[in-house]
């Protein structure tokens, strides 16, 4: 029952943060927004049983990859974007309450994924081992090949990443119609 | 021991994905359309593991690893390419960027 009402709630949360990335106007809100999405799919994730998933979750997505977003916010001015209203001065006083929700959310995310998820009641190995055991186990034996490929991909995608965002000499004019 | 049915997960992940794709098509600054896929890329991300709560599996949640490492590498080649795009043509709308009539 208490798996219900927590799985419904952070489904709310999650839906209703997700209406705020798509909807909202100002970019910096629809980054806090994705994250409130991010912490949200964690606490789903606690529900579920999947720990670790969740763990890493919040800690390389919702840290590290919305870091991340907001590094490339503010490489690039956004002048154009902001020019046509001019209150977000004022609406910069809410800023601050908003990444105090953003952090009770993360904290209630955990105490309560602590306290929800099951305990292994699905299988007898991961009641006898732990979420942790077994996906660690069962990913460096099965899927072990897939692991080093993922590797590599993400140190391809690091060189490309470098490769394309270096600085150019030449800029080139808009001459599009 | 009553657990969540599998049909709960499909109705989040599906009203996530659909926002996800919405966002993709609707938005025209391009760092919201990146944030868009990754409402996508985790509305995925949650059917696999509701799918493996529902089995008893544990290969969804490996799965859903692999996603994440892929969606942090997808990240960092889009903004790279976004950063290029700005720079050199001073635009961050997709409707400016029109040049293969797409």
């Amino acid at each position: 029952m208490i798996q219900w009402i927590v799985f419904i709630f952070f489904s709310l949360l999650a839906i209703l943060s997700a209406f705020g990335v798509v909807f909202l106007s100002n970019p910096i809100y629809v980054i806090l927004s994705l994250l409130s999405v991010l912490v949200s799919i964690a606490g789903i994730f606690f529900v579920a049983g999947a720990e670790l998933v969740a763990a890493i979750q919040l800690l390389i997505y919702a840290v590290a990859v919305a870091v991340f977003y907001v590094f490339v916010l503010t490489a690039v001015p956004w002048e154009k974007a902001f020019k046509k209203d001019s209150h977000y001065r004022v609406s910069g006083l809410f800023s601050f309450p908003l990444v105090l929700i953003l952090y009770l959310e993360m904290l209630l995310v955990f105490l309560i994924g602590i306290g929800v998820s099951p305990k292994g009641e699905l299988r007898e190995l991961i009641k006898k081992l732990g979420n942790t055991e077994v996906v660690g186990s069962i990913l460096f034996s099965k899927y072990f090949l897939a692991f080093e490929l993922v590797s590599l991909v993400l140190l391809i995608g690091m060189i490309g990443a470098v490769l394309i965002g270096r600085k150019e000499g030449q800029v080139y004019e808009d001459d599009t119609p | 021991m009553k657990t969540i049915p599998l049909e709960a997960y499909l109705v989040v992940s599906m009203v996530l994905f659909g926002l996800g794709v919405f966002g993709m098509i609707v938005r025209r600054n391009m760092v919201t359309v990146l944030m868009s896929m990754e409402l996508a890329l985790n509305a995925v991300n949650l059917l696999f593991v509701g799918a493996d709560a529902h089995l008893g599996l544990v290969d969804g949640q490996v799965f859903a690893l692999f996603v994440i490492a892929l969606a942090a590498a997808e990240a960092a080649v889009g903004l790279g390419i976004i950063i290029a795009i700005f720079r050199l043509r001073r635009v961050d709308s997709t409707d400016e960027i029109v040049d293969m009539r797409g």
